[in-house]
């Protein structure tokens, strides 16, 4: 997936910008606060429907406006789409492919993957932040599984209001639990898989971006619930994840809150054999959280047959230069299109790279360089 | 400039009325007050009279001004297919494809968000026509999101005893849709291929 061009009004402090990137990659350059990470959010807004820093449109907007405007025309599978997202604090957000309205898990949407500084926590940071991870990229792997987590979160919250109104002993409760562990389970085989293919694809990518040839590196997804029978398949999971509710319903009431479920797990990551939480150096800690990254985009390719489009924003003033190195070399070597964001550019970095310099100031982008 | 307080009451009327924002209620009110006296009367006139004279049917549901309702009284129905819907704007799209069994609309804006006990719903007609005999199939029209997944079990769970075959509308819905905005071939293509719960 490439983006051709792309249009941003009102977008924060982006009154009106027009760009066409280069379909390999692009560097934006410029002081703090002058809007670099807003065109990033603008491409991941375009993209998902909504922005890595905020769950609100409303703060998207401009002070001094009352709608954005997001544009964009990108090549898929050999075809030009384009889109825009209207949105009014009023009237809401529209999203449209090709002229016709349409909702953020279209299967022919924009795919991005977001690399920022917060990112470089993967490892070290709380589960909600590998289950976000996690979330963020099977949502854009495929249409239905971000349908799923909808309706997880509905019947989470119904869930926990029933248990907040001692219900849990009606038919009500009992229904609604049967209904929460189909939603929950599909949601645990989907993350299963996944984490078994970006624990194909991390490895080598860790080798590569770290220069360590030895040991490797391992990810195993961490379920809330004790596994029954040794078979993990839907059926075996439900099972297991319903008995293992009776047995801690006397908890859950007292807490008056689910206790089980997606909402609750968490991805291992092993480094040679140890929990690489507690015993990877900072610097390898940081190797993994951009292996991750990178086999993210890999896992999209394998989904959608196109590798996404790269956004990173200021990461790499948070790496030593080894690692800022390695991972500049394989950006301008890769076939996929990135955008990355700096405050400092050495020249000396991309002498000869055929990387696309751009310079942000004050919400306005001027061309190459 | 204050409002002329009946005006400022119209528009605060309209405004309680769903998909109306305070623009297009003030809208409204302007144009109602450039109507002729007479329709300006014949709509405050309509909201009274409907009002009044349209309620549930108390057999299945359906709002009507006429109690049974039209449905109901159709000797020519089909009497052993009952289609349970949550709206009569349901069974006004579900009538648009041909369907001619019997209904029974459910009525209530239950959430369970609220922590709402589904025992609390008024289904007492709907048990006594389960336990009647006549019935040999109970589809259930319900909207394909959550709410709708836990209704369809406890409505199945109901009608367990009284040996109905209980089918949901399958697929061809939109994901996440209302049933009410599905358009008729879709909603066919559902009634056609309903499934057994
Ligand atoms: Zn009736």
């Amino acid at each position: 997936m490439k983006v051709i061009d792309y249009r941003a009004t009102n977008f924060r402090n982006l009154l009106c910008v027009e760009h066409q990137p280069s379909p390999a990659m692009n560097i934006i350059v410029g002081d703090n606060a002058q809007g670099k990470t807003n065109l990033l959010e603008a491409l991941c807004v375009l993209a998902t429907g909504s922005s890595f820093r905020t769950n609100s449109d409303r703060v998207l907007v401009n002070d001094q406006a009352e709608a954005y405007e997001l544009s964009s025309s990108y090549e898929y599978d050999q075809r030009c789409f384009e889109t825009n997202i209207k949105y009014n604090a009023r009237t809401g957000k529209v999203i449209t492919l090709n002229g016709r309205k349409t909702n953020p898990h279209h299967p022919d949407r924009l795919r991005v993957v977001v690399f920022t500084p917060d990112d470089l926590y993967l490892v070290k940071g709380s589960p909600s932040r590998r289950r976000f991870f996690l979330d963020f990229l099977l949502k854009q792997a495929g249409a239905e599984y971000g349908y799923h987590l909808d309706n997880y979160v509905k019947i989470l919250r119904k869930r926990n209001v029933l248990l907040k109104k001692n219900q849990a002993n009606t038919k009500t409760f009992k229904l609604t639990t049967e209904v929460f562990v189909e939603q929950a389970v599909r949601l645990v085989v989907a993350r299963i898989q996944m984490v078994n293919l970006l624990d194909q694809l991390v490895g080598p990518l860790y080798q590569d971006i770290s220069g360590e040839n030895l040991g490797g590196l391992k990810l195993r997804y961490a379920i809330s619930f004790p596994l029954d029978s040794g078979k993990i398949n839907f059926e075996n999971l439900r099972i297991s994840m319903l008995n293992h509710l009776d047995t801690i319903k006397e908890q859950e009431c007292a807490r008056k809150s689910s206790l089980s479920g997606p909402h609750r797990e968490d991805i291992n990551i092993y480094l040679n054999n140890h929990p690489a939480r507690q015993f990877a150096s900072q610097g390898q800690q940081r190797s993994i959280a951009v292996s991750l990254k990178l086999a993210e985009l890999m896992a999209i390719q394998q989904a959608k047959g196109e590798f996404p489009v790269f956004l990173l924003d200021e990461v790499l003033s948070e790496l030593d230069k080894e690692r800022q190195q390695r991972l500049l070399e394989y950006l301008q070597k890769a076939s996929f299109q990135s955008f990355l964001t700096t405050v400092n550019l050495e020249k000396n970095q991309f002498a000869d790279s055929q990387a696309s310099i751009y310079r942000m100031s004050g919400g306005k982008l001027s061309g190459k360089e | 400039m204050r409002l002329a307080r009946p005006l400022e009451n119209l528009i605060n009327q309209l405004l309680k009325l769903p998909t109306i924002g305070p623009k297009t209620a003030q809208r409204l009110a302007l144009y109602i007050l450039k109507l002729p006296e007479s329709e300006a009367r014949q709509i405050a006139q309509a909201i009274i009279d409907a009002r009044e004279k349209v309620a549930p049917c108390s057999s299945c549901g359906c709002l009507t001004d006429v109690d049974p309702c039209a449905i109901c009284e159709d000797e020519e129905r089909e009497g052993h297919i009952l289609c349970v819907a949550e709206e009569t704007s349901d069974v006004i799209a579900i009538e648009r494809t041909g369907f001619r069994g019997r209904y029974y609309v459910l009525n209530k804006n239950f959430h369970l968000m609220d922590g709402f006990n589904l025992d609390d719903l008024h289904l007492q007609p709907l048990l006594d026509q389960l336990s009647s005999g006549k019935i040999q199939e109970m589809v259930l029209a319900l909207n394909p999101d959550i709410d709708g997944e836990v209704l369809s079990r406890y409505l199945a769970d109901l009608a367990k005893p009284h040996q109905v075959r209980v089918t949901r509308l399958a697929h061809g819905l939109p994901v996440g849709g209302d049933i009410e905005f599905a358009d008729e071939i879709t909603l066919r293509r559902a009634l056609e291929g309903r499934n057994d719960v």
